[in-house]
Protein backbone atom coordinates (compact mmCIF):
# COMPACT_ATOMS: atom_id res chain seq x y z
CA UNK A 1 0.00 0.00 0.00
CA UNK A 2 1.18 3.54 -0.76
CA UNK A 3 1.81 6.31 1.76
CA UNK A 4 -0.46 8.41 0.00
CA UNK A 5 -3.41 6.18 0.39
CA UNK A 6 -3.45 6.48 4.05
CA UNK A 7 -6.34 8.40 5.95
CA UNK A 8 -6.15 10.59 8.72
CA UNK A 9 -9.13 10.66 10.36
CA UNK A 10 -9.81 12.69 13.90
CA UNK A 11 -12.29 11.94 16.47
CA UNK A 12 -13.43 8.59 17.76
CA UNK A 13 -17.14 8.72 16.43
CA UNK A 14 -17.31 5.24 14.82
CA UNK A 15 -14.87 3.58 15.72
CA UNK A 16 -15.80 0.03 14.77
CA UNK A 17 -16.82 1.65 11.29
CA UNK A 18 -13.58 3.47 10.69
CA UNK A 19 -11.79 0.25 11.67
CA UNK A 20 -13.86 -2.17 9.88
CA UNK A 21 -13.48 -0.48 6.48
CA UNK A 22 -9.63 0.17 7.12
CA UNK A 23 -9.57 -3.51 6.69
CA UNK A 24 -11.35 -4.58 4.15
CA UNK A 25 -9.86 -2.21 1.78
CA UNK A 26 -6.55 -2.50 3.32
CA UNK A 27 -5.83 1.40 4.01
CA UNK A 28 -3.66 2.68 6.81
CA UNK A 29 -5.36 5.09 9.17
CA UNK A 30 -4.45 7.40 11.61
CA UNK A 31 -7.59 8.48 13.80
CA UNK A 32 -6.21 11.49 16.21
CA UNK A 33 -7.97 13.64 18.93
CA UNK A 34 -9.47 10.96 20.63
CA UNK A 35 -11.35 13.01 23.52
CA UNK A 36 -8.32 14.96 23.93
CA UNK A 37 -8.53 15.94 27.80
CA UNK A 38 -10.65 13.33 28.69
CA UNK A 39 -8.49 10.64 28.25
CA UNK A 40 -8.56 9.26 25.35
CA UNK A 41 -9.27 5.79 24.28
CA UNK A 42 -12.16 4.03 26.60
CA UNK A 43 -11.60 0.96 27.93
CA UNK A 44 -14.23 -0.74 25.26
CA UNK A 45 -12.08 0.69 22.10
CA UNK A 46 -9.08 -0.82 23.74
CA UNK A 47 -11.15 -3.98 24.06
CA UNK A 48 -11.87 -3.72 20.83
CA UNK A 49 -8.30 -3.21 19.11
CA UNK A 50 -6.82 -6.18 21.37
CA UNK A 51 -9.89 -8.26 19.81
CA UNK A 52 -8.93 -7.18 15.87
CA UNK A 53 -5.46 -8.01 17.26
CA UNK A 54 -6.84 -11.39 17.67
CA UNK A 55 -8.62 -12.00 14.25
CA UNK A 56 -5.99 -10.85 12.29
CA UNK A 57 -2.28 -11.11 10.46
CA UNK A 58 0.59 -8.88 9.91
CA UNK A 59 -0.83 -5.97 11.04
CA UNK A 60 -0.08 -3.22 13.26
CA UNK A 61 -1.94 -1.47 16.04
CA UNK A 62 0.16 1.58 17.62
CA UNK A 63 -1.64 3.46 20.17
CA UNK A 64 0.27 6.26 22.07
CA UNK A 65 1.06 7.06 25.85
CA UNK A 66 -2.39 9.26 25.97
CA UNK A 67 -4.34 7.04 24.15
CA UNK A 68 -5.51 9.87 22.32
CA UNK A 69 -3.56 8.47 18.34
CA UNK A 70 -4.43 5.58 17.31
CA UNK A 71 -2.15 4.37 13.92
CA UNK A 72 -3.49 1.56 12.27
CA UNK A 73 -2.06 -0.93 9.39
CA UNK A 74 -4.33 -3.20 8.44
CA UNK A 75 -2.86 -6.87 7.56
CA UNK A 76 -5.13 -10.36 6.84
CA UNK A 77 -8.09 -11.53 8.73
CA UNK A 78 -7.18 -15.12 9.69
CA UNK A 79 -10.20 -15.72 11.76
CA UNK A 80 -9.79 -19.24 13.44
CA UNK A 81 -10.92 -21.50 15.69
CA UNK A 82 -11.15 -21.85 20.00
CA UNK A 83 -10.76 -18.31 19.76
CA UNK A 84 -11.83 -16.51 23.06
CA UNK A 85 -12.00 -12.67 24.23
CA UNK A 86 -13.15 -10.76 26.96
CA UNK A 87 -14.98 -7.83 26.49
CA UNK A 88 -15.18 -6.23 29.33
CA UNK A 89 -18.17 -4.75 31.41
CA UNK A 90 -17.83 -1.44 29.49
CA UNK A 91 -20.22 -2.18 26.80
CA UNK A 92 -22.19 -5.14 25.90
CA UNK A 93 -20.90 -7.87 23.34
CA UNK A 94 -23.28 -6.32 21.05
CA UNK A 95 -20.52 -3.71 20.52
CA UNK A 96 -17.68 -6.25 19.29
CA UNK A 97 -20.33 -8.72 17.59
CA UNK A 98 -21.20 -5.88 14.54
CA UNK A 99 -17.51 -5.32 13.43
CA UNK A 100 -16.55 -9.00 13.73
CA UNK A 101 -19.28 -10.51 11.80
CA UNK A 102 -18.18 -8.40 9.08
CA UNK A 103 -14.96 -9.09 9.35
CA UNK A 104 -15.45 -12.78 9.49
CA UNK A 105 -17.17 -12.99 6.13
CA UNK A 106 -13.76 -11.72 4.76
CA UNK A 107 -11.76 -13.98 7.01
CA UNK A 108 -8.88 -16.67 5.92
CA UNK A 109 -10.73 -19.31 7.52
CA UNK A 110 -13.98 -19.96 9.37
CA UNK A 111 -14.28 -17.72 12.67
CA UNK A 112 -15.24 -19.14 15.95
CA UNK A 113 -15.21 -16.93 18.64
CA UNK A 114 -16.10 -17.26 22.32
CA UNK A 115 -16.85 -13.45 23.74
CA UNK A 116 -17.95 -13.52 27.45
CA UNK A 117 -19.27 -10.10 28.83
CA UNK A 118 -22.74 -8.48 28.94
CA UNK A 119 -24.94 -10.09 27.23
CA UNK A 120 -27.96 -7.65 27.49
CA UNK A 121 -27.55 -3.55 27.72
CA UNK A 122 -29.29 -0.63 26.99
CA UNK A 123 -26.70 0.85 24.51
CA UNK A 124 -25.89 -1.98 22.41
CA UNK A 125 -28.16 -4.40 20.51
CA UNK A 126 -28.87 -7.74 22.94
CA UNK A 127 -27.61 -10.87 21.15
CA UNK A 128 -30.92 -12.10 20.92
CA UNK A 129 -31.84 -9.42 17.95
CA UNK A 130 -27.92 -10.69 16.42
CA UNK A 131 -29.27 -14.11 16.53
CA UNK A 132 -32.77 -13.25 14.98
CA UNK A 133 -32.06 -10.69 12.92
CA UNK A 134 -29.17 -10.04 11.93
CA UNK A 135 -27.80 -13.43 10.92
CA UNK A 136 -30.64 -13.91 8.93
CA UNK A 137 -29.91 -10.32 6.96
CA UNK A 138 -27.26 -11.71 6.25
CA UNK A 139 -28.60 -14.27 4.02
CA UNK A 140 -29.74 -11.72 1.64
CA UNK A 141 -26.39 -11.16 0.81
CA UNK A 142 -25.41 -14.91 0.16
CA UNK A 143 -23.77 -15.40 2.80
CA UNK A 144 -23.75 -19.62 3.30
CA UNK A 145 -26.04 -20.38 6.23
CA UNK A 146 -24.17 -23.37 7.84
CA UNK A 147 -21.40 -22.06 10.19
CA UNK A 148 -23.09 -19.19 10.66
CA UNK A 149 -24.54 -19.27 14.53
CA UNK A 150 -24.39 -17.33 17.49
CA UNK A 151 -25.10 -19.46 20.89
CA UNK A 152 -25.81 -17.88 24.06
CA UNK A 153 -24.58 -20.08 26.81
CA UNK A 154 -25.51 -17.59 29.17
CA UNK A 155 -26.64 -14.25 30.20
CA UNK A 156 -25.69 -11.49 32.10
CA UNK A 157 -26.67 -8.07 32.70
CA UNK A 158 -24.49 -4.65 33.57
CA UNK A 159 -23.12 -4.00 35.94
CA UNK A 160 -21.04 -7.22 36.17
CA UNK A 161 -21.51 -9.07 32.85
CA UNK A 162 -20.42 -12.31 33.09
CA UNK A 163 -22.61 -13.83 30.22
CA UNK A 164 -21.11 -15.98 27.61
CA UNK A 165 -22.04 -16.59 23.92
CA UNK A 166 -20.06 -18.77 21.07
CA UNK A 167 -20.17 -16.77 17.77
CA UNK A 168 -19.46 -19.02 14.57
CA UNK A 169 -18.84 -16.89 11.50
CA UNK A 170 -18.11 -18.39 7.88
CA UNK A 171 -16.05 -16.96 4.91
CA UNK A 172 -17.46 -15.99 1.60
CA UNK A 173 -15.89 -17.57 -1.29
CA UNK A 174 -15.49 -14.85 -3.18
CA UNK A 175 -17.80 -11.85 -3.32
CA UNK A 176 -20.89 -10.98 -1.11
CA UNK A 177 -24.42 -11.02 -4.06
CA UNK A 178 -26.03 -7.80 -4.37
CA UNK A 179 -29.64 -7.38 -3.45
CA UNK A 180 -32.57 -6.36 -4.72
CA UNK A 181 -34.36 -5.67 -1.15
CA UNK A 182 -37.34 -3.30 -1.42
CA UNK A 183 -40.03 -5.19 -0.61
CA UNK A 184 -41.57 -5.07 2.68
CA UNK A 185 -44.10 -7.18 3.34
CA UNK A 186 -46.87 -7.12 5.96
CA UNK A 187 -45.94 -8.53 9.30
CA UNK A 188 -47.19 -11.86 9.47
CA UNK A 189 -45.96 -12.83 13.04
CA UNK A 190 -44.31 -11.50 16.19
CA UNK A 191 -41.71 -13.61 18.06
CA UNK A 192 -39.17 -12.52 21.29
CA UNK A 193 -37.55 -14.02 24.03
CA UNK A 194 -37.56 -11.96 27.55
CA UNK A 195 -34.81 -13.07 29.76
CA UNK A 196 -33.79 -12.35 33.59
CA UNK A 197 -30.91 -12.89 35.49
CA UNK A 198 -30.63 -13.29 38.76
CA UNK A 199 -34.61 -12.34 39.61
CA UNK A 200 -37.69 -13.95 40.27
CA UNK A 201 -38.83 -15.79 37.26
CA UNK A 202 -42.34 -14.51 37.58
CA UNK A 203 -40.91 -11.16 35.99
CA UNK A 204 -40.45 -12.42 32.39
CA UNK A 205 -43.99 -13.73 32.05
CA UNK A 206 -44.81 -10.27 32.94
CA UNK A 207 -43.17 -8.51 30.34
CA UNK A 208 -44.64 -11.47 27.99
CA UNK A 209 -48.08 -10.50 29.32
CA UNK A 210 -47.83 -6.55 29.16
CA UNK A 211 -46.04 -6.91 25.62
CA UNK A 212 -48.75 -8.70 24.14
CA UNK A 213 -51.60 -6.77 25.40
CA UNK A 214 -50.32 -4.31 23.47
CA UNK A 215 -49.56 -6.55 20.43
CA UNK A 216 -52.57 -8.40 20.08
CA UNK A 217 -54.52 -5.42 19.19
CA UNK A 218 -52.67 -6.36 15.49
CA UNK A 219 -51.54 -9.40 15.39
CA UNK A 220 -52.87 -12.92 17.31
CA UNK A 221 -49.59 -14.58 16.38
CA UNK A 222 -47.11 -13.36 19.34
CA UNK A 223 -45.11 -15.78 20.90
CA UNK A 224 -42.32 -14.75 23.18
CA UNK A 225 -39.88 -16.98 24.62
CA UNK A 226 -38.71 -16.83 28.04
CA UNK A 227 -35.17 -17.84 29.51
CA UNK A 228 -34.75 -17.71 32.58
CA UNK A 229 -31.31 -17.95 34.08
CA UNK A 230 -30.88 -18.25 37.82
CA UNK A 231 -27.06 -17.53 38.08
CA UNK A 232 -26.07 -14.62 36.57
CA UNK A 233 -23.33 -12.27 38.21
CA UNK A 234 -26.24 -9.55 38.18
CA UNK A 235 -29.80 -8.58 38.17
CA UNK A 236 -31.21 -8.10 35.26
CA UNK A 237 -34.37 -8.53 32.58
CA UNK A 238 -35.11 -7.48 29.38
CA UNK A 239 -36.73 -8.25 26.32
CA UNK A 240 -36.33 -8.49 22.56
CA UNK A 241 -39.02 -8.76 19.78
CA UNK A 242 -39.22 -9.39 16.60
CA UNK A 243 -42.03 -8.73 14.05
CA UNK A 244 -41.80 -11.02 10.52
CA UNK A 245 -43.04 -10.24 7.27
CA UNK A 246 -44.68 -12.06 4.35
CA UNK A 247 -41.48 -11.27 2.62
CA UNK A 248 -39.08 -12.17 5.10
CA UNK A 249 -37.66 -8.84 6.55
CA UNK A 250 -37.39 -9.17 10.22
CA UNK A 251 -37.71 -6.04 12.75
CA UNK A 252 -36.50 -6.05 15.64
CA UNK A 253 -36.44 -3.97 19.08
CA UNK A 254 -34.96 -4.74 22.55
CA UNK A 255 -35.66 -3.22 26.15
CA UNK A 256 -33.26 -4.14 28.97
CA UNK A 257 -33.68 -3.16 32.72
CA UNK A 258 -30.53 -3.55 35.04
CA UNK A 259 -28.36 -1.32 37.45
CA UNK A 260 -26.49 1.01 35.28
CA UNK A 261 -23.17 -0.11 34.41
CA UNK A 262 -19.40 1.03 35.69
CA UNK A 263 -19.25 4.19 33.68
CA UNK A 264 -22.82 5.52 34.71
CA UNK A 265 -21.90 4.38 37.83
CA UNK A 266 -19.11 6.50 39.51
CA UNK A 267 -21.41 9.79 38.52
CA UNK A 268 -24.03 8.51 40.93
CA UNK A 269 -23.88 6.60 43.86
CA UNK A 270 -27.38 5.88 44.64
CA UNK A 271 -28.88 2.79 42.92
CA UNK A 272 -31.79 4.41 40.62
CA UNK A 273 -35.55 3.17 40.48
CA UNK A 274 -35.59 0.39 37.96
CA UNK A 275 -38.25 0.60 35.52
CA UNK A 276 -41.34 -1.98 36.38
CA UNK A 277 -41.34 -5.46 33.77
CA UNK A 278 -45.03 -4.35 32.95
CA UNK A 279 -43.80 -0.84 31.50
CA UNK A 280 -40.63 -2.77 29.70
CA UNK A 281 -43.19 -5.04 28.29
CA UNK A 282 -45.17 -2.00 26.81
CA UNK A 283 -42.21 0.22 26.23
CA UNK A 284 -40.69 -2.53 23.82
CA UNK A 285 -44.13 -2.85 22.37
CA UNK A 286 -44.21 0.28 21.47
CA UNK A 287 -40.90 0.35 20.41
CA UNK A 288 -41.57 -2.30 17.91
CA UNK A 289 -44.79 -0.56 16.88
CA UNK A 290 -42.79 2.42 15.73
CA UNK A 291 -40.78 0.61 13.84
CA UNK A 292 -43.00 -0.96 11.43
CA UNK A 293 -44.41 2.48 11.27
CA UNK A 294 -41.09 3.35 10.10
CA UNK A 295 -41.28 0.98 7.44
CA UNK A 296 -38.50 -0.32 5.44
CA UNK A 297 -36.51 -3.70 5.13
CA UNK A 298 -34.33 -3.76 8.17
CA UNK A 299 -35.10 -1.74 11.49
CA UNK A 300 -33.34 1.62 12.57
CA UNK A 301 -30.97 -0.81 14.36
CA UNK A 302 -29.58 -2.12 10.97
CA UNK A 303 -29.97 0.43 8.72
CA UNK A 304 -25.79 1.24 9.03
CA UNK A 305 -24.62 -2.38 8.34
CA UNK A 306 -27.44 -2.90 4.97
CA UNK A 307 -25.71 0.02 3.56
CA UNK A 308 -22.19 -1.12 4.62
CA UNK A 309 -22.71 -4.61 3.20
CA UNK A 310 -24.41 -3.12 -0.16
CA UNK A 311 -21.22 -1.48 -0.46
CA UNK A 312 -19.28 -4.38 -0.71
CA UNK A 313 -21.27 -6.13 -3.03
CA UNK A 314 -19.72 -7.09 -6.53
CA UNK A 315 -20.18 -3.99 -9.18
CA UNK A 316 -24.18 -4.40 -9.29
CA UNK A 317 -26.80 -2.44 -8.63
CA UNK A 318 -28.22 -3.04 -4.89
CA UNK A 319 -31.31 -1.39 -4.56
CA UNK A 320 -32.79 -1.46 -0.51
CA UNK A 321 -35.81 0.33 1.09
CA UNK A 322 -35.41 1.98 4.40
CA UNK A 323 -37.61 3.63 6.74
CA UNK A 324 -36.10 7.31 7.92
CA UNK A 325 -32.48 7.45 8.51
CA UNK A 326 -31.12 7.24 11.52
CA UNK A 327 -27.74 9.75 12.25
CA UNK A 328 -25.81 6.46 12.44
CA UNK A 329 -26.69 5.66 8.71
CA UNK A 330 -25.72 9.17 7.63
CA UNK A 331 -22.60 8.46 9.06
CA UNK A 332 -21.98 5.15 7.82
CA UNK A 333 -23.13 6.32 4.57
CA UNK A 334 -20.31 8.97 4.66
CA UNK A 335 -17.82 6.72 6.11
CA UNK A 336 -18.80 3.86 3.08
CA UNK A 337 -17.95 7.03 0.87
CA UNK A 338 -15.05 7.74 2.47
CA UNK A 339 -13.69 4.18 2.20
CA UNK A 340 -15.32 2.70 -0.68
CA UNK A 341 -16.02 5.59 -2.77
CA UNK A 342 -19.28 4.03 -3.37
CA UNK A 343 -22.23 6.63 -3.32
CA UNK A 344 -25.73 6.20 -2.90
CA UNK A 345 -28.74 7.48 -4.66
CA UNK A 346 -31.11 8.61 -2.15
CA UNK A 347 -34.57 8.71 -3.02
CA UNK A 348 -37.20 9.44 -0.62
CA UNK A 349 -40.97 7.79 -1.35
CA UNK A 350 -43.93 10.19 -0.51
CA UNK A 351 -46.33 7.47 -0.70
CA UNK A 352 -44.88 5.37 1.80
CA UNK A 353 -42.67 7.58 3.96
CA UNK A 354 -39.53 5.55 3.22
CA UNK A 355 -36.15 6.06 1.42
CA UNK A 356 -34.74 4.18 -1.15
CA UNK A 357 -31.20 3.68 -1.43
CA UNK A 358 -29.32 2.77 -4.83
CA UNK A 359 -25.76 1.74 -4.95
CA UNK A 360 -22.93 0.02 -7.20
CA UNK A 361 -20.78 -2.17 -5.00
CA UNK A 362 -17.02 -1.50 -4.75
CA UNK A 363 -16.86 -5.39 -5.15
CA UNK A 364 -14.42 -5.92 -2.15
CA UNK A 365 -12.93 -9.60 -2.66
CA UNK A 366 -12.31 -12.09 0.02
CA UNK A 367 -8.53 -12.29 -0.97
CA UNK A 368 -7.40 -13.72 3.07
CA UNK A 369 -9.04 -17.20 2.02
CA UNK A 370 -6.88 -19.28 1.06
CA UNK A 371 -7.54 -21.60 -2.71
CA UNK A 372 -7.26 -25.02 -2.17
CA UNK B 1 -50.22 19.72 -14.49
CA UNK B 2 -50.37 17.91 -10.94
CA UNK B 3 -48.00 15.18 -11.97
CA UNK B 4 -45.25 17.37 -12.90
CA UNK B 5 -45.54 19.48 -9.69
CA UNK B 6 -45.67 16.60 -7.56
CA UNK B 7 -42.34 14.96 -9.79
CA UNK B 8 -40.45 18.23 -9.24
CA UNK B 9 -41.10 18.31 -5.71
CA UNK B 10 -39.84 14.69 -5.09
CA UNK B 11 -36.76 15.74 -7.49
CA UNK B 12 -35.92 18.63 -5.13
CA UNK B 13 -36.48 16.47 -1.84
CA UNK B 14 -34.52 13.51 -3.04
CA UNK B 15 -31.64 16.25 -3.98
CA UNK B 16 -32.37 17.64 -0.55
CA UNK B 17 -31.60 14.35 0.66
CA UNK B 18 -28.29 13.53 -0.99
CA UNK B 19 -27.05 17.35 -0.27
CA UNK B 20 -27.69 16.26 3.95
CA UNK B 21 -25.82 13.18 3.41
CA UNK B 22 -23.19 13.69 1.47
CA UNK B 23 -23.41 17.71 1.14
CA UNK B 24 -20.99 17.96 4.60
CA UNK B 25 -18.96 14.49 3.89
CA UNK B 26 -16.74 16.54 1.17
CA UNK B 27 -15.90 19.40 3.34
CA UNK B 28 -14.90 16.38 5.90
CA UNK B 29 -12.30 14.93 3.05
CA UNK B 30 -10.91 18.37 2.50
CA UNK B 31 -10.52 18.37 6.30
CA UNK B 32 -8.63 15.14 6.87
CA UNK B 33 -5.76 16.80 3.99
CA UNK B 34 -5.47 19.99 5.25
CA UNK B 35 -5.25 21.39 8.65
CA UNK B 36 -8.68 23.85 8.30
CA UNK B 37 -11.27 24.10 10.53
CA UNK B 38 -14.50 22.40 9.62
CA UNK B 39 -16.42 24.98 12.21
CA UNK B 40 -17.06 27.51 9.67
CA UNK B 41 -18.36 25.25 7.61
CA UNK B 42 -20.96 24.19 10.04
CA UNK B 43 -21.97 27.55 10.19
CA UNK B 44 -23.04 28.28 6.58
CA UNK B 45 -26.00 25.71 6.08
CA UNK B 46 -29.15 26.59 4.17
CA UNK B 47 -31.85 27.59 5.93
CA UNK B 48 -34.15 24.70 6.08
CA UNK B 49 -31.80 22.45 6.25
CA UNK B 50 -30.48 23.13 9.25
CA UNK B 51 -33.72 22.82 11.34
CA UNK B 52 -33.52 19.66 9.41
CA UNK B 53 -30.20 18.75 10.64
CA UNK B 54 -31.38 20.13 14.16
CA UNK B 55 -34.08 17.70 14.21
CA UNK B 56 -32.40 14.58 13.28
CA UNK B 57 -28.81 14.96 14.11
CA UNK B 58 -28.36 15.39 17.86
CA UNK B 59 -25.01 15.13 17.90
CA UNK B 60 -24.20 15.88 14.39
CA UNK B 61 -20.62 17.70 14.20
CA UNK B 62 -19.47 16.57 17.36
CA UNK B 63 -15.89 13.92 16.07
CA UNK B 64 -16.07 12.11 19.80
CA UNK B 65 -19.34 11.07 19.47
CA UNK B 66 -20.32 7.78 21.08
CA UNK B 67 -20.51 4.62 18.72
CA UNK B 68 -23.99 3.67 19.36
CA UNK B 69 -25.98 1.76 16.92
CA UNK B 70 -28.64 1.48 18.41
CA UNK B 71 -30.78 4.74 17.67
CA UNK B 72 -33.12 5.81 21.04
CA UNK B 73 -36.26 7.38 20.16
CA UNK B 74 -36.58 10.02 22.26
CA UNK B 75 -40.53 10.00 22.87
CA UNK B 76 -42.42 6.80 22.09
CA UNK B 77 -46.05 7.48 21.24
CA UNK B 78 -49.28 5.78 23.10
CA UNK B 79 -50.05 2.88 20.81
CA UNK B 80 -52.95 2.12 22.73
CA UNK B 81 -54.33 5.07 20.96
CA UNK B 82 -57.00 4.33 18.31
CA UNK B 83 -55.86 6.79 15.61
CA UNK B 84 -52.14 5.44 15.67
CA UNK B 85 -53.81 1.75 15.48
CA UNK B 86 -55.55 2.38 12.34
CA UNK B 87 -52.44 4.17 10.73
CA UNK B 88 -50.21 0.85 10.69
CA UNK B 89 -53.09 -1.61 10.65
CA UNK B 90 -52.22 -2.07 6.91
CA UNK B 91 -48.81 -3.45 7.93
CA UNK B 92 -49.96 -6.39 9.54
CA UNK B 93 -51.51 -9.12 7.60
CA UNK B 94 -54.84 -8.72 9.43
CA UNK B 95 -55.46 -5.95 7.88
CA UNK B 96 -56.14 -4.61 3.78
CA UNK B 97 -54.01 -5.93 1.75
CA UNK B 98 -54.56 -4.68 -1.18
CA UNK B 99 -53.68 -1.17 0.31
CA UNK B 100 -50.72 -2.90 1.44
CA UNK B 101 -49.84 -4.10 -2.17
CA UNK B 102 -49.87 -0.16 -3.70
CA UNK B 103 -47.39 0.86 -0.94
CA UNK B 104 -44.91 -1.28 -1.71
CA UNK B 105 -45.13 0.52 -5.43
Amino acid sequence: MGREKSRRLSGCRDFRQRLVLATLTSTPITIKDIRAGEGGLRPHEMSLLRLLDKVSDQHVIDVNDTGTKVGYRPGVVVGGKGLEHDCGVHRGIGYFIEPLLVLGLFARSPLSIRLKGITNDTKDPSVDAFRMVTLHMLKHFGVPLDGLELKIESRGSPPRGGGEVLLRVPNINNTLKAVNWIDEGMVKRIRGVAFSTNVSPQIVSRIFYAARGLFNKFIPDVHIFTDHRAGGLSAGYGVSVVAETTTGCLISADATVSYPNVDEMSEESEKPELMSPEDLGEQVASMLLEEVAQGGVVDSIHQGLLFMLCALCPPDVSKVRVGQLTPRAIESLRNIKEFLDVKFIIKPDPNSNTVTLKCVGAGVKNLARKIS
Amino acid sequence: WKKSLLARTLARRSASLMQLVYGQASAELDNDSGEEDSSDEEIFVPKGQKKQVKNELPSFDDIDAEDYSKFLKVELRDWSNEDLIKSIRDRFVTGDWSKASVRGR
